[in-house]
């Protein structure tokens, strides 16, 4: 890709509600807020793209300067390993795969019909959250139930957050000027959402998250791994219908459940210090989750060279990463805690010079990804 | 002057014809707020009409009581119940209902048999104010439709939308055409149902739908138990709970619905098709005497706290009473 540069960024939210709303920021930091009725996606890509045409607020002179459009498509099934060129075979696997992910394919897919209708002669790409999952080992992949559900349903695990995985441990190994394919490394995307990847040699090998972003690390309101047995007796016990209990392990769970203060790990830490004994439980939980992970990672690949942090509570809050860390010493990690200390949003390696395995905060930037597969999608490249 | 989105309308395309964005509630009784509730939580704005400011304070605060529930048991989060409860808005005013892409009239009179002329009324408000393409429904159980749809100028955009409580459990709606009924108006309550998540039951005009008619006979049948003594309401409910799956038997089934309701839809199959089978039991006529209504008033075929039922152990003379 030859230049990278950021025009603008922004979002659609609340499509089809009441409250619906475009934020918008140019490169120049002039920023669009503007609400109103987006009664679908296709009318709130339009306003998008009259946004970017806008002689006060837009980056573009007109829309045939864009040359390429990318997708973040969540599910990819066993379908995609790459990212791919959005052709009616893909349209076709993605609405087929649209049982797998119900809340976010159809919307992805409407994104996609929508630019096809406003951009007809446009190329259009799909970067996948669950590609870069999709070297995972099938001893790794597999859950341990019957194998015919597998078969029939497609029931395994799958990944998310493959697109954050994948740039944060590519441009770790940029900053040392390591080989990726020699290298055994330990990514945590750790936000709201968070998950674990064990990418051994530049390959995905084992990962948090499973068939749904529930599995794993314990999160701001996702409850991560639980005995699905306790859940079969709450079920019971508080005679509610499955529906409601996925709402309790997805949004009253994780970070919030536990504390019973907030999602927000700012608002955790703050309690904790104040004496919160529930918040203080929480901020350990989370942390103490990841370090569990980490270390069945290093077993799983057969050791570790390098852990990068990346995702909001990753990039930014030093305390976690340091929980995480401590005590991970016999693993080779000799970490420098004053340099951690108010370390926030940067690119910085944080373990000492003579660290054998050497720890990394790499902000994640999906878009760029995004933006980089579908550049060389488009200029008939092959992205895997 | 603030930035608005046409602004950057490529297109400045208006709202596309059949699009569904606001639903209209005449009556927002325990059903009518279980409807409104519903149609709020999948996105779509609601206006419902009622009596009084009072009234509709009250109503606002019963769903926002409701909502409260739902996050005490796991089932939304308070954000979301913000969210739902800002796309509610009561109005006393027929007139806030002209931008309504759908009607659906859910008054609930008391008066059995009374109220024909009370949803006529309604239906005349409604046409006054509404746009032409607006689809306009009643969610009677056992009115005739075309009863109701004779008093519009265009009675072609009328049907029946029954909605069955708990609204939010009942995964269908029964949806009734008239002899009048064409297929545009048939095709957007089928699109609104879809967009609520209800799966459509077509059915031809016929007093009670399936449901009411099969409900309040097999109460009736289980009144004729209950009164030659062949076994007691718990008993009979059990039977039929295991038998037919059901969560509910009858009797528990019409403390919930309101033994009150019950004795009017009898009343009103029975006007309308003259048969026994649903001629109210004595037990049931006693019962609405007594006020011994169910669920909401404490006490009706069992003992009641709240969402908690307890098993009557007196005489059926005494209505399950040890004294009378």
């Amino acid at each position: 890709m030859p230049q990278v540069e950021v025009l603008a960024k922004g979002l659609v939210d609340k499509i089809g509600l009441k409250g619906a709303l475009i934020k918008h920021e140019r490169n120049d930091g002039k920023q669009l807020k503007v609400e109103g009725e987006i009664l679908d996606h296709k009318s709130g890509i339009e306003y998008l793209l009259g946004i970017l045409i806008d002689p006060e607020y837009g980056c573009l002179t007109n829309l045939n300067e864009i040359d390429a459009v990318g997708h973040r498509v969540v599910h990819g099934a066993e379908d995609f390993s790459g990212s791919v060129a959005i052709t009616t075979e893909v349209i076709k696997a993605l609405e087929k795969s649209s049982d797998l992910a119900p809340l976010h394919n159809p919307p992805n897919l409407k994104g996609i019909y929508a630019m096809q209708q406003l951009l007809p002669d446009v190329p259009q790409a799909g970067v996948f959250d669950t590609a870069f999952h999709q070297t995972m080992p099938e001893f790794s992949y597999l859950y341990g139930i019957p194998y015919s559900l597998y078969e029939k349903y497609k029931i395994r695990r799958y990944g998310f957050h493959g697109t954050s995985h994948k740039y944060v441990s590519a441009r770790a190994c940029g900053i040392l000027g390591e080989d990726i394919s020699t290298k055994k490394i330990v990514t945590c995307h750790l936000g709201n959402g968070a998950s674990m990847a064990a990418i051994k040699y530049g390959k995905s090998m084992d990962t948090s998250m499973g068939m749904t972003p529930i599995e794993g690390v314990m999160m701001g309101t996702r409850c991560g791994d639980l005995d699905v047995g306790a859940l079969f007796h709450i079920i019971n016990k508080e005679d509610i219908t499955v529906k409601i209990a996925n709402t309790l392990v997805n949004k009253f769970s994780g970070v919030l459940g536990v504390s019973g203060i907030s999602s927000d790990m700012r608002d955790v830490e703050l309690a904790a210090e104040k004496g919160h004994h529930r918040a203080a439980v929480a901020y350990q939980m989370y942390a103490y989750r990841v370090k569990k992970y980490v270390g069945a990672y290093a077993a799983a690949m057969g050791g570790v060279d390098i852990i990068v942090f990346t995702g909001g509570i990753g990039e930014n809050d030093s305390v976690t990463r340091a929980n995480v860390i401590e005590g991970l010493e016999f693993l080779g990690v000799d970490f420098d805690f004053e340099l951690n200390k108010g370390l926030r949003g940067k690119e910085m390696i944080l373990s000492k010079p003579t660290s054998r395995v050497k720890v990394l905060v790499v902000p994640t930037n999906e878009e760029m990804m995004i933006a980089k597969d579908t550049y060389t999608i488009v200029t008939g490249g092959v992205v895997n | 002057m603030s930035i608005t989105l046409d602004r950057f309308s490529l297109t400045k395309q208006t709202k596309s014809v059949g699009q569904i964005q606001k639903a209209g509630l005449i009556g927002c009784g325990a059903i009518g707020q279980e409807i409104a509730l519903l149609i709020s939580q999948k996105g779509i704005e609601v206006v419902f009409i009622d009596l009084n400011e009072q009234l509709i304070e009250a109503i606002l605060k019963s769903m926002a009581d409701q909502l409260d529930q739902i996050i005490n048991r796991w089932g939304m989060t308070g954000s979301e119940k913000k969210l739902v409860l800002s796309r509610i808005k009561g109005s006393v005013s027929y007139q806030d209902l002209s931008d309504c892409d759908i009607i659906i009239e859910t008054i609930n009179s008391q008066k059995p048999g009374a109220n024909l002329e009370e949803r006529k009324e309604v239906f005349r408000k409604v046409e006054a104010v509404v746009k032409p393409e607006t689809v306009i429904t009643s969610n009677t159980a056992t009115m005739m439709i075309s009863d109701l749809a004779v008093v519009l100028d265009h009675p072609e955009r009328s049907l029946g939308m029954h909605f069955i409580s708990p609204v939010s459990k009942i995964n269908l709606v029964e949806v009734v055409s008239h002899f009048y009924t064409n297929d545009e108006s048939f095709q957007i309550v089928n699109k609104f149902a879809g967009m609520i998540g209800k799966k459509v039951i077509k059915i031809n005009e016929s007093p009670g739908n399936i449901s009411t008619r099969m409900i309040v006979t097999i109460i009736n049948e289980a009144c004729a138990i209950l009164t030659e003594g062949v076994a007691s309401v718990a008993d009979v409910d059990k039977v039929m709970m295991e038998v037919t799956g059901n969560a509910f038997g009858p009797f528990e089934m019409a403390d919930r619905y309101g033994v009150d309701k019950i004795h009017k839809w009898m009343e009103n199959l029975y006007r309308e098709f003259g048969e026994l089978k649903y001629k109210p039991s004595p037990i049931i006529r006693r019962m609405v005497r007594a006020k011994m209504f169910g669920m909401r008033v404490g006490e009706g075929f069992y003992k009641w706290e709240g969402n908690l039922k307890t098993a009557k152990t007196g005489s059926i003379k005494n209505l399950g009473r040890e004294k009378f």
